[in-house]
């Protein structure tokens, strides 16, 4: 196995500062309807640095969501600590943007609409949130769709529009789960190669939620595997592959594909499609 | 657009229809004319009063009465049933109270009402109010209920306020459902505005129907009918309009 396992204890940070996202501890049980309790995630470790690109990869319904759910503050934890740029986590903030596999658009609104949402409840003035949510819109590629409405739009221009949504208010964290899982292949590609553009040009801190191990090495600096029944970091594989990344290249690159093969061996359940 | 034009061409039929049957009912002798007039002398009367101050005053009293009541309704359901649903100790108070007081005919209240309020039009108002309050509040409670957590997370991670996104979210998410509900409160509100006017009124369209009825004016009796079954009519094609304007950026339903 040519992959470095860390084991989830000891989350190695990968510099000196201190991480952007450390969580220590984590457990989330849910309430059963039968009356019982349910284990969703089991005391999780994790830090993420600045600027780093994790992924979280595992099976259905191992707390994947869940756990980036906690981070983004809209859901909360049963035991543990999250603390974000130090801080502890009491709720969402304009620190963490989330993108959801669901898109999740505001119907109501435009594509225009959608994108200066967040720069309007930061403050600004109609006229001006509308011209940086104008300069977004042509980023991600969508220069003429200002003012159609997410129904008029396919599957990977909506994704577009929420990433766009996410982007306006400047969050040093991106938080996306299983953004491109309800994408077509050929679409899926594509916004994975313009992610990561998007990426190599920021530097964000990005948690990546995903069951697809060839985006999660494609993609990050580290994947994060989890198992389930109950939740656990099952490993935690560095990615040492050189960035900038080219698909074309990384295919054929040996190293890749060992990663690739080893991943798929961690994860013993079968990546199902069923939506958790 | 084709389609909805043959669609809405395709409902006179049946409006048609009755009207036939109505003209064969007379025409055969079923019943005496002095108990069913013909309804080209319905629609004759119809069309005088429509020029007719008079009958327009009467016309625009209930009127009156079926959108103060509807708006209240309006205004009080909506945010009622909005905040019912998203705060939870507001829903503990709300819930059960609507279980107990929406299967009440509300019918039942008027007599106390016009003892309270009298005559005019504050009991018809507050009549109208009771009985179309209900339908607006059901829907809206059920539609902010379901609203999906994700349009809410993205506007609270966006910097929105847990208060503020009642209003910035779930009310725009519940809009099918409150127009859904407004729909229906129309209806009732025409039923109940005109029901009211007949119990006990000076003025209105359901004071003339029972006017006519007291001075055995069979075709007089049959023109309020006809002209609340217009309003009701012409209202439910002013919020289809509404509704498909307000919710263009909403997925079509099935
Ligand atoms: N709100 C909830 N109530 C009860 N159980 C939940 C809830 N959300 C998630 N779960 C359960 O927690 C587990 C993890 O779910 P989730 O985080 O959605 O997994 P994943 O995203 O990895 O597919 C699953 O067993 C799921 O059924
Ligand atoms: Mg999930």
């Amino acid at each position: 196995m040519s992959a470095t396992l860390t084991p989830p204890a000891s989350a190695a940070p990968s510099g000196s500062t201190a991480p952007m996202i450390a969580i220590a501890d984590l457990s989330k049980t849910f309430r059963r309807r039968d009356g019982g309790t349910h284990l969703a995630l089991d005391r999780i470790a994790l830090d993420v640095h600045e600027g780093e690109f994790v992924s979280i990869l595992g099976p259905s319904g191992c707390g994947k969501s869940t756990l980036l759910y906690m981070v983004g503050g809209f859901v909360e934890p049963s035991s543990g600590t999250i603390a974000v740029g130090g801080r502890p986590v009491t709720g969402p903030g304009p620190d963490r943007g989330p993108v959801f596999q669901e898109f999740a658009l505001f119907p109501w609104k435009t594509v225009l609409g959608n994108v200066a949402y967040g720069l309007r409840e930061a403050g600004l003035g109609r006229s001006a949130a509308e011209a940086q949510a104008r300069q977004l819109i042509e980023r991600v590629g969508l220069k003429g769709y200002e003012s159609f409405y997410p129904k008029e739009l396919s599957g990977g221009m909506k994704q577009r529009v929420a990433i766009a949504r996410t982007l306006a208010y400047g969050p040093a964290i991106l938080l996306m789960d299983e953004p491109f899982g309800a994408l077509d292949a050929h679409t899926r590609v594509r916004l994975q190669n313009e992610l990561l553009g998007l990426w190599e040009r920021d530097r964000k801190t990005v948690l990546f939620v995903t069951h697809a191990v060839d985006e999660a090495v494609f993609l990050s600096d580290r994947v994060v595997v989890m198992s389930r029944q109950p939740g656990r970091i099952k490993a935690i594989v560095p990615v040492d592959l050189p960035r900038p990344r080219r698909r074309e290249e990384l295919l054929l690159d040996p190293r890749y594909q060992r990663l690739v093969i080893d991943l798929e061996a961690m994860i013993e359940d079968p990546p199902e499609d069923l939506p958790a | 657009m084709i389609a909805l034009r043959r669609e809405s061409l395709l409902g006179l039929l049946p409006i048609l229809a009755l009207l036939a049957a109505w003209q064969g009912t007379v025409a055969g002798g079923l019943v005496p004319p002095a108990l069913l007039p013909p309804p080209a002398a319905v629609f004759g009367r119809l069309g005088q009063n429509l020029v007719d101050p008079a009958f327009l005053g009467h016309a625009g009293v209930t009127l009156y009465r079926l959108f103060a009541g509807f708006l209240i309704a309006l205004a009080i359901g909506v945010p009622l049933g909005l905040a019912g649903a998203r705060i939870r100790a507001l829903g503990a108070v709300v819930r059960p109270l609507v279980r107990v007081l929406a299967p009440v005919p509300k019918i039942a209240l008027y007599p106390a009402l016009i003892l309270s309020l009298g005559f005019d039009d504050a009991s018809k108002i507050v009549l109208v109010v009771a009985d179309a309050l209900f339908p607006i509040l059901l829907a809206t409670f059920a539609g902010a209920a379901s609203v999906e957590p994700k349009l809410v997370w993205s506007a609270r991670a966006a910097g929105t306020s847990a208060a503020a996104t009642l209003w910035k979210v779930v009310l725009p998410a519940t809009l099918p459902a409150i127009l859904t509900g407004s729909r229906i409160a129309l209806v009732i509100a025409c039923i109940v505005v005109f029901l009211a006017e007949m119990i006990t009124s000076t003025d209105g369209l359901g004071y003339l129907l029972v006017r006519a009825t007291r001075t055995f004016q069979i075709v007089d009796m049959f023109v309020p009918l006809l002209a609340i079954s217009g309003i009701g009519l012409l209202l439910n094609g002013a919020l289809a309009l509404a509704r498909r304007h307000l919710l263009r950026g909403f997925p079509e339903e099935g």
